[in-house]
């Protein structure tokens, strides 16, 4: 304990040196920029910023590129609430319920609440970090495709009730999504499968050119249909309303901590990433409310929960990749690379051999964390203003930055013209009420499914008891079974009756 | 502090190099008139990437105008090739091809381009070799013991690689051919996945480059059994290459060079080709390359049209034995 006190004194000395600091303002100031703007992203920003780093000391090379990664995950909510469109794929969840919350002039809470989700959810994880990362980095890689296997169908089953549609529609766009994730070349056998012989199509769709398409093109054709465009009036937006009421924190709280905690544990396992973090606590918070009707129309917990859930797993992400020199996802890569760029390997013997460089770096998390809500809170009136824009210059603007992010990611052409024929089919999907986040669900956790389905099989063997003899594999797949059983209308009221029946007979031996 | 020094050095000579910028003349009469664009087919910070960005530096200070780095990822380097054929054929775009490259022309049906039609050399710049690896307590201590194992346990070993179709895997293809051994491959996406799967002792053995795995090594995450290259890599002198450990005919390297347009201009390829032979026995860019367990060397335009040609074969090869299907 003593020891980690004075590892983490060492690490806020070297954090709060004035360079370094510098170098966090930088990073998380440009992450909370291109978080805004839809379709830069972080991992866009972060390659790009990468050559630039090679002359800095690597540690505040790591301090920026950090801050550009998390900085942009509280950006990436302010454009889902005002606008309808997300900053950046994990964020798309966050238009559910941040946009009603907009269109009824709530605009200022949603963007408060969202930041301070944001600012519990990463302080979380970077606790876990903190005390144990090595422990927590070992227990997330002894997971192994069966695991894996099961977590992503409890996920994909618990989540495909997300939107309010009809479920048949609902199920329906799951469905076009996994079929969408199938597309490229296959991992397991390297056959192209729905490539169409096009060479473009065998790495697979972007999930960036997806996102962006359906959630950011969608949005902006879908207002250029409408006959009126919905008038803000800024002067009805004061400092007073941006106050959230006593019922909305007692909304908040439980529904941040829940956030907070499914973000660390799915950002600690490899090959995750925070669009599936944001989607499952979602489906939790619909799960776990008395009256689900209430998402979709302006949730506080359908916006905590998942900004606390994005800012908690960003940071959990770096657990393993600081540990153990294992990144979980495309951007923990690139700052992989950057480290070894600057000969520093990453793994179990950093914490020893560079603890100014592992602790400081910890400790910068929390300083930008704080510089990010000094940032943003303030600036809360700025960006509600931008409702006031008129359409006519918002939009074209929106759509020139979303083509800009998406063709940054891999610079090609290719994924730009993926967006925008998304973008036609989530107009068209809008206008016959289907849903596009369980498309974007299944599209994520479809090929993860697969692939680790089939690799649990190639080690087995082909025993399918695989699954059912490892207990971690075992305990997800009888949640899943209780989630199904729970969704057939009979057994609900069965258990709900269950459950009263003995409160009751509680109340009574308590009289 | 040992790391301190490396970078200590590192930054210095960065910052030599800003400074040595504005006085260097320009170096031909009229070539490069502005900037060079180098097109990598993969993204930032993979070992073709960091050589590359190297390599450039020296470039823009022997020629005295920018050589920027592009990356523009894609399957078969498709995308990369594309940028190289929008181009003007007059040296001031050229493009990464690699091994990798000698595979694509037989994996894809239609791959869209001709590197050994449309495409001219120029040098090559980083050779590197694979690694076979094992997890630190695996209970095999040499390469011929793992194949003594998986001769008399037919469909036991599990050998890890990154995707169908890369080097590594059709590495295994080839390891498994060369063998007899009645092994399972088993692809994952990305190296850390593989390095994650060995640490949990669900791979008997893993088909990776050294430098992916450096960090591994050195963490004791991992053990090399042997070495894939026609020799010994010098970043891991105890490690025997698969051919000493006894497995006859087996060799694979690999290797990133710099290519430009057929119709550039015999002059350009020449004056490029003398300076990246140049900028390969550079003492600071031999250390940077060893370590990243890779090689600085260069190969004459035809030398490096021939080894295309030699590596394309074996491939093709592998491609048609495993029945490995086209894309």
């Amino acid at each position: 304990m003593m020891e980690t006190l004075s590892n983490l004194g060492l690490g806020f000395k070297t954090a709060l040196s004035f360079g370094n600091l510098a170098f966090c303002a930088l990073g998380v100031s440009l992450g909370t920029f291109v978080g805004v703007l839809p379709g830069i992203g972080a991992l866009a920003t972060i390659s790009m910023c990468l050559p630039l780093t090679f002359y800095l000391d690597p540690i505040a090379a790591m301090i920026m590129l950090a801050g550009i990664f998390y900085g942009a995950q509280y950006g990436s909510s302010t454009a889902s609430i005002l606008l309808n469109l997300p900053g950046s794929a994990p964020a798309a969840i966050t238009c559910l319920d941040g946009y009603p919350m907009a269109q009824q002039g709530r605009a200022g809470v949603a963007l408060l609440l969202t930041t301070i989700a944001s600012f519990i959810g990463g302080s979380f994880s970077i606790i876990l970090m903190i005390g144990f990362a090595p422990i927590l980095a070992d227990v997330a890689i002894s997971f192994s495709s069966a695991e894996y296997f099961a977590i992503m169908v409890l996920a994909l089953v618990a989540a495909s009730t997300l939107s309010n549609a009809s479920v048949l529609k609902g199920i329906t766009m799951v469905a076009v999504g996994l079929l969408l994730g199938l597309v490229g070349v296959d991992i397991s056998s390297g056959a192209p499968r729905f490539t169409f012989g096009m060479i473009d199509l065998s790495d697979g769709i972007s999930l960036v050119a997806l996102a962006m398409g359906l959630f950011g093109v969608a949005e902006i054709l879908a207002n250029l249909m409408r006959d009126e465009t919905p008038v803000v009036d800024a002067k009805s937006i004061t400092f007073r309303s941006m106050i959230p009421t006593r019922e909305d924190m007692r909304r908040f709280w439980p529904a941040t901590g829940r956030g907070s905690v499914i973000g660390a544990v799915v950002g600690m396992l490899p090959g995750t990433g925070p669009t599936i973090a944001t989607f499952i606590s979602y489906a939790t918070e619909k799960k776990v409310a008395r009256d689900p009707s209430i998402f979709g129309k302006g949730a506080i917990e359908g916006i905590a929960a998942p900004e606390a859930a994005n800012n908690s797993s960003v940071q959990a992400a770096f657990i393993p990749t600081l540990t153990l020199g294992i990144p979980g996802d495309a951007i923990m890569a690139v700052m992989l690379g950057g480290m070894l760029i600057h000969g520093i390997t990453p793994g179990p013997q950093l914490i020893n051999d560079n603890p100014v460089l592992f602790w400081g770096v910890v400790a910068s998390f929390w300083i930008g964390n704080i510089l990010l809500l000094i940032l943003n809170i303030p600036l809360i009136g700025l960006w509600v203003r931008l409702l006031t824009v008129p359409y006519h210059l918002l939009y074209p603007a929106m759509l020139f930055f979303i083509v800009i992010g998406v063709y940054s990611v891999h610079n090609s052409p290719f994924d730009v013209i993926m967006t925008l024929v998304f973008g036609l089919a989530g107009f068209a999907m809008m206008k016959f009420d289907f849903p596009a986040a369980p498309l974007l669900l299944g599209f994520v956790l479809g090929p993860l499914i697969e692939e680790h389905f089939r690799r649990a099989l190639m080690l087995s063997r082909g025993e399918l008891s695989v699954f059912i003899e490892r207990p971690v594999s075992l305990g997800f797949l009888i949640a899943t079974l209780i989630v199904l059983l729970m969704a057939i209308g009979p057994v609900r009221t069965l258990f709900g009756r269950l459950i009263r029946g003995r409160r009751s007979a509680k109340n009574n031996i308590n009289e | 502090m040992k790391l301190n020094l490396t970078r200590r050095v590192f930054a210095a000579s960065a910052l030599a190099l800003t400074m040595a910028l504005p006085a260097v003349p320009a170096f031909a009469q009229d070539y490069p008139t502005h900037p060079v664009r180098i097109i990598v087919p993969f993204g930032p910070g993979g070992l073709a990437d960091i050589t590359m960005r190297l390599a450039s530096e020296k470039l823009t200070e022997r020629f005295g105008q920018q050589f920027i780095v592009e990356n523009h990822p894609g399957a078969g380097g498709v995308a990369a090739a594309n940028e190289l054929l929008q181009a003007d054929p007059d040296g001031h775009t050229l493009v990464v091809m690699s091994n990798g490259t000698t595979i694509a022309v037989s994996l894809f049906e239609n791959l869209g381009y001709d590197p050994q039609e449309q495409f001219a050399p120029i040098s090559t710049l980083a050779w590197f070799d694979l690694g076979i690896f094992v997890n630190p307590e695996s209970d095999h201590a040499t390469l011929q013991d793992l194949v003594d194992y998986g001769l008399a346990n037919p469909g036991y070993i599990n050998i890890g690689t990154v995707n169908p179709g890369s080097t590594q895997n059709l590495a295994a293809e080839y390891f498994r051919a060369a063998t007899g051994i009645d092994a399972n491959i088993i692809p994952y996406k990305t190296s850390p996945d593989i390095l994650a799967a060995l640490i949990r002792g669900e791979l008997d053995m893993a088909i990776e480059s050294p430098t992916a795995f450096a960090a591994a090594l050195a963490n004791n995450q991992a053990r090399a059994l042997a070495i894939t290259g026609g020799a010994r890599n010098p970043s891991l002198p105890d490690v025997p290459t698969v051919l000493e450990a006894g497995i006859e005919g087996y060799e694979v390297s690999g290797w990133n060079a710099l290519w430009t347009l057929k119709d550039v201009p015999e002059e350009i390829i020449t004056e490029l080709h003398a300076a990246i032979a140049e900028i390969a026995l550079m003492p600071d860019i031999q250390a940077r390359f060893a370590e990243l367990n890779t090689r600085a060397q260069s190969l004459t335009p035809d030398e490096m049209a021939a080894r295309f040609e030699s590596d394309r074969l074996i491939w093709a090869q592998v491609i048609e034995d495993s029945g490995i299907e086209k894309r």
